[in-house]
């Protein structure tokens, strides 16, 4: 369970978020949406621990412990992931090195021995063929070349091979495609468990459609402004966000 | 102009010279009290102070005897490849393997007052004056070596000694070889070492070297030629260097000669090492690519400097050369000095040099997959640095670099 108090973050010098509290049960899908620059990107970068964001005030607390202490990889070890709007190309460094060496990150700091190389392999492989990764893709390094659609389908890769409790989705729509929306919407449905939670970072309300929330949450300047359920969302869609937009403002 | 009087070290040399010393050994060491030890001052030592930095002049080291060939046996581990070992720049025949079934090829002593020109630097001077049983390595025309031969440089028992190891290796017409240098003397003593490549016309040469520990003071002197459309590709590393100088003087001297020479420097604490190539196109259609890249922490300094000559005669000359520096601390450097000089006016020549640190924005993204710090330092660092091994064809010879370069980074995974 995810739980955000009061939280303020200042990005150089800059206040983002403004005492933003929110709550994602173990199990729950939360949706956020909200407008651009409401503060949803800094809010999931936070939350995994990016160094050059200020926190100035608040909690972030995963299962219950406070986490911004901890460096972006000991998140990861209690089971917190992200997928990136932009994932990151990492030239030089082949896919299959850098899968292997997260998820034997993973097992390390489980105690857990380190996955044989044929074991690993057959394991990605089958990953990868459900998210319509070819072996091709594999054999190159980190995102190198590829398309939009292609980094988010690694992004939910990583994600099924990380098993992750926590997962943050960023906009994991921009920049796809119908059919990659759908290809990665199965891919991260395929992962919904009664001991995993989603929060899904999203402008529009096409996502949820394919990834029914179960709760939704409206940000807006720097902090969560309503909460409901997926019809809140259909609402948004008619409206807009400048109910919001002024309703913060006032 | 008065000349200087003659530096400690000078002096030291001058007395350690052995009185059978042979005429021309005399007419080296001539040569090098003429020019005395590089300075600051000397443009292209000016990175590279090498009289500041050697006060004196260390003992010489003899031949080994049974003390020293020990010791260095017990630094030889099994292993598939050929080798030829050598103690304080002796050939040891002792602890190097037996060639002669192997066809095409011949290892022998090289005989005392037995040099074979080089560049006009007062080191190669000093090294041509002081160094004794060195070995030349023939690879006769024709021959097809599929084994890699090894040339694995030790240290006896006294370390603090000054060494002068000379070896030359032959390549006939058509010869193909892959040679895998490993250099690991210690950081003791003082070392200036020649190695000698000749390729003959149309010869191939893979050439790895990896030098592991490098003496407080060493200096290495490469003099490489190429005849007519033979082709080099020479790749090195270099890790815990206190104070070196690895200089290559490079000829392409018949026509269509490829050159393929790379490196990679991981250094930290307070290692310097300093790599100067002098790439002469002697001879038009020669290509040459020259990449070498460096990884400082701590203290450490490195020194990129690169001449490419292209005299009028050298037509249709194809060269390029870049050096790029990954710096980890604030206090690391890299100097990097490129020039070009090219009287032919039907060239393609150009150099590149860059300095970034590591990405913050990938560490973070390897660091969210459970990576921790440090291990996604390493694995941005070993792609910085790997694919200047790909600039080898041969497979065995990547192997072994890749495999001490995880060393180097600490992974301590088995190769």
């Amino acid at each position: 369970m995810l739980e955000i108090e009061n939280l303020h973050v200042a990005v150089a010098g800059k206040k983002i978020l403004n005492g933003l509290n929110l709550k994602v049960e173990t199990g729950q899908v939360a949706a956020i949406m909200g407008p651009n620059g409401s503060g949803k990107s800094t809010l999931s970068y936070v939350v995994a621990g990016r160094a050059d964001y200020e926190v100035l005030d608040g909690a972030v607390r995963l299962d219950g412990v406070d986490i911004l202490e901890e460096t972006p990889a000991q998140r990861a070890a209690r089971g917190l992931f992200l997928v990136f709007q932009y994932p990151l190309e990492i030239p030089g460094v082949a896919t299959m090195t850098f899968l292997k060496a997260a998820i034997n990150a993973k097992r390390k700091a489980r105690g857990e021995p380190e996955l044989p190389t044929i074991e690993f392999m057959k394991q990605a492989r089958a990953a990868a063929q459900k998210l319509n990764i070819s072996q091709d893709m594999l054999k190159r390094p980190v995102n190198v070349g590829f398309s939009g659609g292609e980094k988010k389908r690694m992004e939910i890769l990583q994600m099924a091979l990380l098993e992750p409790r926590f997962a943050i989705l960023d906009e994991m729509d921009s920049g796809l495609d119908i059919d990659a929306l759908k290809t990665c919407a199965e891919g991260v449905n395929a992962l919904r468990a009664n001991d995993r939670s989603l929060l899904v970072i999203t402008h529009y309300q096409r996502l949820l459609n394919f990834i029914t929330p179960d709760v939704v949450h409206v940000m807006s300047r720097g902090k969560i402004v309503r909460s409901g359920g997926p019809e809140l969302a259909l609402a948004l869609e008619a409206t807009g966000y400048a109910d919001y937009a002024e309703g913060a403002a006032a | 102009m008065t000349a200087l009087a003659p530096s400690q070290a000078e002096q030291d040399f001058e007395r350690l010279l052995p009185a059978d010393a042979s005429p021309s050994a005399r007419l080296f060491f001539d040569q090098f009290r003429q020019a005395g030890l590089p300075n600051r001052r000397v443009e292209n030592w000016h990175y590279s102070d090498l009289k500041a930095k050697l006060r004196a002049a260390l003992p010489l080291a003899g031949a080994p005897d049974p003390a020293a060939l020990a010791v260095a046996r017990q630094k030889l581990r099994r292993c598939e490849r050929l080798r030829i070992v050598t103690v304080d720049g002796f050939f040891a025949p002792e602890l190097s393997d037996d060639f002669s079934a192997l066809a095409g090829v011949e290892i022998a002593p090289a005989g005392e007052g037995e040099f074979f020109g080089g560049a006009a630097d007062p080191l190669v001077d000093l090294n041509a004056a002081f160094s004794r049983g060195g070995f030349l390595l023939d690879i006769f025309a024709g021959a097809r070596v599929e084994q890699v031969i090894e040339i694995v440089a030790l240290a006896g028992v006294e370390t603090d000694r000054s060494r002068f190891g000379r070896n030359l290796i032959r390549l006939g017409a058509g010869a193909r070889a892959e040679i895998m240098e490993t250099r690991d003397e210690g950081f003791a003593g003082f070392g200036d070492s020649a190695l000698f490549i000749e390729l003959g016309e149309d010869s191939q040469l893979d050439h790895a070297c990896r030098c592991r520990e490098t003496a407080g003071v060493e200096v290495q002197s490469l003099n490489i030629m190429l005849a007519a459309r033979a082709k080099l590709r020479s790749v090195s590393l270099l890790s815990q260097t206190p104070f070196l100088r690895r200089q290559y003087f490079v000829s392409l001297a018949g026509a269509g000669a490829q050159l393929h020479l790379a490196g990679a420097a991981i250094l930290g604490r307070n290692d310097h090492a300093d790599v100067t190539l002098v790439v002469r196109h002697d001879a038009r259609d020669c290509w040459g690519r020259e990449t070498f890249k460096y990884v400082l922490g701590d203290h450490a300094n490195g020194v990129f400097q690169g001449k490419i000559v292209v005299p009028p005669h050298a037509q249709k000359t194809d060269g390029k050369m870049m050096c790029r520096g990954l710096l980890l601390s604030d206090d690391a450097a890299l100097s990097a000095k490129p020039e070009l000089e090219i009287f032919a006016d039907d060239v393609a020549c150009g150099h590149g040099a860059a300095v970034s640190k590591l990405d913050a924005q990938q560490l973070f993204y390897l660091e969210t997959r459970g990576i921790p710090h440090i291990e996604a330092e390493k694995i941005l660092i070993d792609a910085f640095v790997a694919d200047v091994f790909d600039t080898l064809a041969s497979e065995p010879l990547r192997d072994l670099l890749r495999a001490d370069l995880t060393k180097i980074l600490g992974e301590e995974k088995p190769a």
